[in-house]
Parts: structure tokens; sequence; C-alpha cells
């Protein structure tokens, strides 16, 4: 039964609490007041910041990319050195740790930190810190170090890391306390999620008051693969090795870029740039020279999003689903199956007068060729033909950018927002454009402004225009799924924005048949995967080699389709002055082609050189 | 019972008051917490924006449990302690943060079971009280969940429940030589595992130095200046120049620290004035009730909130150890409001059943 006199009893119990309480409340608050309010002005904390420990990155299988390792670090508390002990101090540094010069302690005493980092214990005996820490002056703080198991292999996907600057500062708060920021890569790019609060250390007086701990990042999961990112690099090492031996360059070929992506997800397999470098080199500080060399190389270019190259015929793609969509095909031809002369050369006069003749890059034409048949021989002719056909029909009128509004479906000239910072989004020109290089950058444009020849140009992917390679590789995953997203290298990736494209089921495999028939005999690839044997009728791609001003060797381009009866993978393949695009980046794509099918790797070879 | 007319603001009858309570602590809590950012902003970091949320998942809740009829929960109060008992059973295999697994990540915020647990307590207690079913299975349910608790490791809690325990059986008729046993027994109890060193040494450390030490707990001390900075009338009414201090924990443990920076004396006195009145008018309706399970069960929430308020109070003005718990409807933490908030709403369905409107 329940008790109504108990009731009562607590209540009186609780009524004495409130007493006391609020007795003890008055007398903090109306009593004391002015003399706490002193108390405060007097009191002088100091805050010690150690650096939180940044998340760990890891492939697809679990494998660790990037890892912070926490070790204890010996410290000296400055504030509780004076002339009487400094000698002991000394002293006990001295004994205990032969590597540290006196000048080295010297400095130790000089700094105006609150602690000083003098050692790191890890390697000592687990005695010596015991005995250390009966001095006073002495604390053991763990510090995270970053390290990169697999050094070069993942430099650009990952970046490195090093001390914020103002700017880094002002846009990455956890940067000041943690004197760590993620300079490019992925660092970079989810600094705000992977680098942690740094713990705060509370000083009074020289005495630790209170150590709020630090809250460590978040890890982050990737899409990569280290096996096939081994494979790509090795694949491009060799690749780069032979167009070294078998053409004669002023300057050294050493650039060039792989993308692999997903067809179904738009994730990226595996993403190489060389020339690369250690990011570890950065954790313990680079040395000037070291930072010069590599930054000659451009070493810490990413090319694979930063890598500007004209696509050269790997563009010729968006002419082909512009010449399917809209019916335009060169003007004695009907339909996509119709055939036209190609002689190997293009004459033609413009409306106001000019004549002009474009060459093939096959001296003696590829003789009757259709669209299919223009893809597998990668006919210039042809391409120009519709070229013409645009600018006769739309010409100076409202509809005469077709070609680049199909482009910017693809997405080139603008941003693949794939998660990496800094990628660059490359231009494809019009007449607007060459209008506002006419003020802005005059030494680009002819003064006649934009004409024919510069549709003719660009339809071939030369000219202005500038892609980068996983902007190539988005654009082909896009014709090949009707979906335009984001390419990603992290589960963290956050712009997963689907825009849907018209395209029909029946060009998808229209346009594969025809990708198909590059790597098939005829094709300008088939020496390169000749190797594979009955696997070319499953494999597709299309070579590019686009040529740049000067005496500078083609950029040699490759994008290769695995498979054709079920689409996985798209592998891109740049090399900067790596000649021709059948001859170079295609053997360089079948390897890791190869990789992807788990057939037998075989070396790279030298291919046959067209275009 | 009669069946009664469901209104927008509940069955018909509502008493007004217990809503009016209940915001009036919210928005408190919204004031203080705003003297703590002074910063508006829309973003979930926003631990203003977060109260707030918390506040209106918390209203939800509360008119929940005002369309649910007491008998309903009485036949529920078994199945509530069984899945108490398996939410503190399956946060022991959550990730450790801070030294301690006490709570599931549920993505924007955590879920905290000891906190449903605490509401659980009385209303099974008040259950097995009423109706006398004092055998195993009940004495054993209670002890293993605070056996849960305690090894999270949760101290401040495992002390709270088991003062309610203490006060609710004082509340029977039970003897005054049956309580004394409890309470010998409890003790035995703690130091059997102090004695096999299941006691986590590094809490009872803390009470140890408490007491053996003339210096107070750095945090105590802190959040000592700060409520005494509060002065008579606060420092929103006293024009007095801020004077910023650092305490830690200052939106969850000690709040009232900055409560009663912000609002003085006078604050504190309000404050607590509303807990006083709330506790009166449930007072009452626990004489005119005749339902002896609705008298264990509302006696047994006021006890709860009562302790948490002392404890809390006492806790930042550095007159016990540091415990770790919030005060009710004052700290921000959405798994205390949505517990307290439920327990707001038993008391108005109470309120509506017994005919006790305003």
């Amino acid at each position: 039964m329940f008790n109504k006199y108990r009731l009562n009893s607590v209540l009186i119990l609780f009524s004495i609490f409130s007493v006391v309480i609020f007795s003890e409340l008055f007398v903090l608050q109306v009593l004391d007041n002015e003399e706490n309010a002193q108390q405060i002005e007097n009191q002088n904390f100091e805050v010690f910041y150690i650096p939180a420990a940044r998340g760990e990155i890891f492939d697809i299988n679990g494998n660790k990319l990037a890892s912070s390792i926490l070790e204890p670090y010996l410290f000296l508390n400055l504030k509780k050195i004076n002339e009487d002990n400094k000698k002991t101090y000394t002293q006990l540094i001295q004994f205990n740790f032969k590597e540290i010069s006196n000048s080295e302690i010297e400095e130790f005493f000089k700094s105006k930190d609150l602690f000083i980092k003098i050692i790191n214990l890890s390697q000592y005996d687990p005695e010596i810190r015991i005995r250390l820490l009966d001095f006073e002056a002495f604390e053991v703080f763990n510090l995270p170090t970053r390290f990169y198991p697999y050094n070069e292999l993942f430099s650009h996907v990952i970046g490195y890391v090093g001390n914020p600057n103002k700017d880094e500062q002002n846009n990455f708060p956890n940067s000041i306390n943690n004197k760590l920021v993620g300079k490019t890569g992925l660092e970079r790019y989810y600094e705000n999620i992977i680098s942690g609060t740094a713990s705060e250390v509370i000083v009074q007086n020289g005495n630790i008051v209170e150590i709020k701990p630090s809250v460590s990042g978040k890890d982050i999961q990737l899409v990569l693969n280290t096996k096939t990112q081994n494979v790509v690099k090795e694949s491009l090492q060799e690749g780069i090795i032979l167009a070294n031996k078998n053409f004669e360059t002023t300057n050294m070929i050493e650039r060039g870029a792989v993308v692999v992506q997903k067809i179904d997800t738009g994730e990226i397999v595996s993403m190489v740039s060389l020339p690369d470098f250690d990011p570890n080199q950065f954790v313990l500080g680079i040395s000037e020279f070291d930072f010069k060399q590599l930054n000659r190389t451009q070493a810490f270019n990413n090319f694979a999003i930063q890598g500007l190259y004209p696509p050269g015929s790997v563009f010729k793609v968006v002419a082909y689903w512009l010449a399917l969509n809209e019916g335009i095909f060169p003007e004695t031809a009907i339909n996509a199956q119709d055939y036209i002369d190609c002689e190997g050369s293009l004459s033609f006069g413009f409306d106001d007068g000019s004549k002009q003749v474009y060459q093939d890059w096959k001296p003696d034409g590829h003789g009757k060729v259709n669209l299919s048949q223009a893809m597998k021989q990668s006919c210039n002719v042809y391409f120009w033909d519709i070229a013409l056909k645009i600018w006769r029909t739309f010409g100076n009128t409202d509809s005469e950018a077709l070609l680049q509004e199909y482009s910017k479906q693809l997405g080139f000239s603008s941003l693949s927002n794939i998660d990496l910072p800094f990628e660059k989004e490359g231009v494809v020109p019009d007449r607007e454009l060459f209008e506002e290089w006419t003020i802005s950058r005059p030494e680009l444009v002819r003064p006649e402004g934009w004409l024919g020849g510069d549709l003719m140009n660009l339809i071939i992917g030369q000219g202005a225009i500038t892609t980068t390679p996983v902007q190539v590789s988005n654009a082909y995953r896009t014709l090949l799924t009707g979906e335009k997203s984001s390419p990603f290298i992290s589960l963290e990736s956050s712009n997963n924005i689907i825009e849907k494209i018209n395209i029909s089921d029946e060009f998808v495999k229209f346009l594969l048949d025809d990708l198909n028939l590059v790597t098939n005999p005829g094709g300008t690839a088939y020496r390169s995967f000749q190797i594979m044997g009955d696997q070319i009728f499953d494999i597709g791609g299309k070579t590019g080699t686009a040529q740049n001003a000067g005496d500078l060797n083609n950029t040699s381009w490759f994008v290769g389709v695995d498979s054709i009866s079920d689409p996985k993978y798209i592998v891109v393949t740049v090399v900067e002055e790596g000649g021709s695009g059948s001859a170079v980046a295609a053997p360089i794509s079948r390897r890791i082609i190869q990789h992807l099918r788990e057939s037998e790797l075989t070396p790279v070879e030298f291919g046959e050189i067209t275009e | 019972m009669i069946n009664r007319k469901i209104t927008l603001l509940g069955p018909e009858g509502t008493n007004l008051y217990v809503i009016f309570q209940f915001l009036l602590f919210n928005v408190i809590s919204w004031f203080t917490l705003f003297n703590i950012t002074s910063e508006l902003s829309f973003s979930l970091e926003n631990i203003l924006v977060r109260q707030i949320i918390f506040t209106i998942l918390g209203l939800i809740v509360f008119f929940f449990f005002t369309y649910i009829p007491i008998s309903n929960i009485i036949s529920l109060s078994n199945i509530l302690m069984i899945s108490s008992t398996l939410l503190l059973l399956g946060v022991l295999f959550t990730e450790e943060s801070l030294g301690a697994r006490r709570r599931y990540d549920l993505g924007i915020f955590d879920f905290q079971p000891s906190e449903f647990t605490k509401v659980v307590f009385v209303i099974f207690i008040a259950n097995a009280l009423s109706k006398k079913n004092n055998n195993f299975l009940t004495i054993g349910l209670v002890i293993t969940n605070l056996l849960l608790i305690y090894i999270q490791p949760d101290l401040g809690t495992t002390v709270i429940l088991l003062l309610l325990v203490f006060f609710m059986f004082f509340l029977t008729d039970i003897k005054f030589k049956n309580i004394v046993a409890f309470s010998l027994l409890t003790f035995i109890a703690f130091f059997v595992l102090l004695e096999f060193n299941l006691v986590n040494t590094f809490q009872i450390d803390r009470i140890t130095d408490f007491y053996s030490n003339e210096v107070k707990d750095f945090s105590q001390q802190q959040s000592r200046l700060q409520i005494s900075l509060g002065g008579f009338l606060g420092e929103n009414l006293s024009n007095t120049s801020n004077i910023d201090i650092f305490v830690p924990v200052q939106t969850t443990d000690f709040i009232f620290s900055s409560f009663s920076k912000s609002f003085g004396f006078l604050g504190c006195v309000i404050l607590l004035s509303f807990w006083s009145i709330f506790g009166f008018r449930v007072y009452s309706l626990i004489i005119k009730t005749e339902s002896n399970f609705e008298k264990f069960l509302l006696s047994g929430f006021m006890i709860l909130l009562y302790l948490q308020i002392f404890i809390n109070i006492a806790t930042v003005l550095g007159l016990i150890p540091l415990t770790g718990d919030p005060f009710p409807l004052l700290s921000l933490g959405g798994s205390s409001i949505i517990a307290i908030s439920s327990i707001f709403g038993i008391i108005n369905r109470i309120f509506i059943e017994n005919n006790l409107v305003i």
C-alpha cells in the first residue's frame, strides 16, 4: 500500500536539499560575487594543441592506403624550466638520448612554446619513459604520423599533407591546431572529414589542469583497386619507355595518365598520372631542392584531371552521336550506312571566297567509307563532310553551335566534379569564345574570328579544344549508359546527381559494334590488340592522335571499352607527346584490359602508327 | 474509464498546465543555449537548432503518451523492462567513446538507452509495488539493469537509479528494519564487487579524491566561479562586462552553471520555483487519485526528476563528486529530452483521467 506519510517525509527531505542549494547559490552569487570576479580576471589559461590522428584511407579490398600511427613523444614543459633546474634537464636529455646534440638542446630552451617536442620515444626502453616522468617538466604526449604504405602508387589520388598557409587556415579551421592540412588529392578534398579536432592541453601557471581529448578524423573508404592501380602504372611506364625508343623527340616523353572507370556506377577503379612522387617525403618535411626538382618535372600535376589536351579522334564519338541523332551525314550520303568516297583530302570553298584543302592522315584515302567505317579507320574526311554539312545548314545562325551543344551534353568544357580538388575544365571553342579571346588572348585567334575551318578542326578533336582524360572517360560512359553523373573515388562523395540523357538502347548497340571494329582486323588498334586472340571480338575502343603546335610530338590517346557484350570498364590512356594513339596508348590500354579480364598479361608492345 | 472524445490537444479535458510547464522548461533551455553559442545558423551542427528539433520530437512523444490510457501502460510494463534490458545489453557492443559504451550512434544524434531505462524503472517498480508481486524475476530484472548500466561504466546513473529504487520502496508500508536491511545489502554488494576488482577504480578514485583533497576538481572549481559571475540579476540584466571563463561540457552536464551566469540568483530561484510548483500540483494529484499504481508512478517520476536536479546542481556547485548527469529539460541532449517528454505525457494523462483540469 502507498504510504502518504512517508511521501511527506520525502518531501521534507527534498525541501532540506533545496535550502542547502539555495544557501550555497546565495553565498556564491550574491555575497562572494565581487571577489570571485576578481579571481577570474587573474586566471590565465594557456592552451597547447596536440594534433588529432587523421582518418585512414582504404581501397575497395580494405588495403590501407594512408595510415595514422600514434607514437609517444617526450615533451619538455618550458614553463617549469628555470635557471636552477635547466642544467639538470640538459644532463637528463644528454644522458638518455645521445643523438641529440648540445646545440639542439640549447634550441629547445629558447622556444617560446608551452611544450617543446624532444624525441620520439617508441624506439626506447619504456623504463626511460617511466624514469623521466618522475621529473615534473617532462610530459609524454602521443603524436600521430601520416604514413603512405604504397609510396608513389597513389600519390596523385591521395595527395599529401603539409603546414597550412593563411588561406588554408581560413578555409579549414581544424588545420590551425592540427598544424597540418591536406594539400592536394583526397587529403585536400575531404580535409574537413578526415582531419579531426586537435586535443587541448589547458595549462595554468605551468601546470596542466585539464586535457580535452582529440577527436580522430573519419576513415575514408575508396573504390580504387590496388591491384589494378599497380598494373596500370606498370603498363603506362612500359608504354612511355617504348615511345621514347621509337620516336626521336626533342623532349623526353615522360608524362601520361590513365583513368579506369566502371561503366554502371561511374566509380574510378584506378587513376594514375606520371611522373609521380612519394607523399611520405612531405611528412617529415621535403628539402627545397627535391621539391623544386619534382615541380620541374610537373610531378605534382594530376594529368588525369588537370592535363588539358586536344582529344583528337577520340572526340569523333561526339559527331558520331550527333550524326545519328540529328540525321546529319555527308552531303552525298543519305544515311549512316551509305558510303562516300574518301580520296585522302578534302578541298572546298567557303562563302567568303576562300578555298582550302584538308589532308587526311592517310594520303591515299580510305576508299569507300560509311559512318561505321569512318570510326573504324578514323577517317577524317567523312567527319569533315559532316562539319561542312553543319556549317552550310546552320552557319552564322543561332543553331550554329550544334556540335558544341552535343559535346557540352557529354560534359566537355565543364568540371566532371570528381571528388578531387583543382580539377580543370578545358574548353570547347565556339564563336562567342573566339570573340572573347580576340580581346583577352589575341595571340590564340586569327583576326577573322570563328570560321568553318575551326568547326572542321573541332569535329576531329583538334584546334582550340582541350579536354582532360577524366572528362573523356565520363563522356564515353554517358554515351554508353544514357546517364550523366560525376565520377567518384570515395564512397563519401556527395555529388550523386544523375542527369538522364536521351540515348536509345539501339544507339548504344550501334556504337558498341563500331567501337569493336576499331580493335578488329582493319581497325586502327588491331595491331595492338592482335595478341589477345579471339578476345578482340568482345573488346572495343577508339584511337586518338592529336597534333600539337610547334615541333612537339602528337598526343597519344586511346579509349578502351571492356567488354562489348557486357560493358563494364572504360580505360582512357593519354601519353603526352606519345605520338600515334594506335602505337602507344592502345597497347598500354590493351595490357590493362588483359588485367581487367583476368587474362594473362603480355608486355606492352609498340603498335602500328596510324593517323 | 470514461470514453473520451479526442481533440487536437489530447483527449477531452486536457490539462493545459502540464504542456505549458513542459514548453516553458524547453524555452528556458533554448535561451540558455543561445547565451552559450550566441550564433544563429540553420545547420544541424548548431546546438540551438538541435535542441529545438529535440523539443519538437519531445512534443510528439508528449502527445503520444497523452493518448495512451494508463491501463495500457500497466500491461506494457514487463515488455518495456525487457526491452530496456536488451537495449542496455546491445550498447555494450557498440564502439567505445570517451572511455565508455553508453550510446547508439544514429547518425545525426545519439541514443542513450540508460535515459529510457530511467522511465521504464519507475513504471516497472510502480507496477510491482501496486500488485505486490515482489518475486525473484522482478528483483532480478532490476538488478540486471543496474549492473548493465554500472559496467558501461556510468556510476552517476547507477546511483540515481539505486536512490530511486530506495525511495520508491520507502513509500510502501515496508518496515524500517527492511529498509535498513536493503541498504546494508547494497553496501555489502558494493564491497564484494570492490573486493573482486569489478569496480572501475578510476571512478572510485574520483570519489576518494573528492573527499580527501582540499583542492576541488578543476571543472567544478571553474563552474563555481562561473555561477558566481551571474550575481543577483544575472549577466543579461545587469550589464556587467562579459567575462569568458572556461568550463567543460558547458552545454550538457554543466549547463546549470551557464544558466546561473546568464540569469543570476533570481533566475535560479525562478527556475527552481517552477519545478516546485510543478511538484506541488503533482503532489495534489497523488493525494487525489485512488489508484495505487498511479500514486507510485507519479511519486516515482517526481523523485526521479528531483534527484536528477539535485544531483546535477550539487555537482555543478562542487558539493559532491562529478557524476555526469544531465539537468532535466535544460541540458542539451535528445535522449534525455525524449525520456522526460514521455514522463510529462504520462503525467498529463493521469491528470486527464482524474478530471483534474484547468
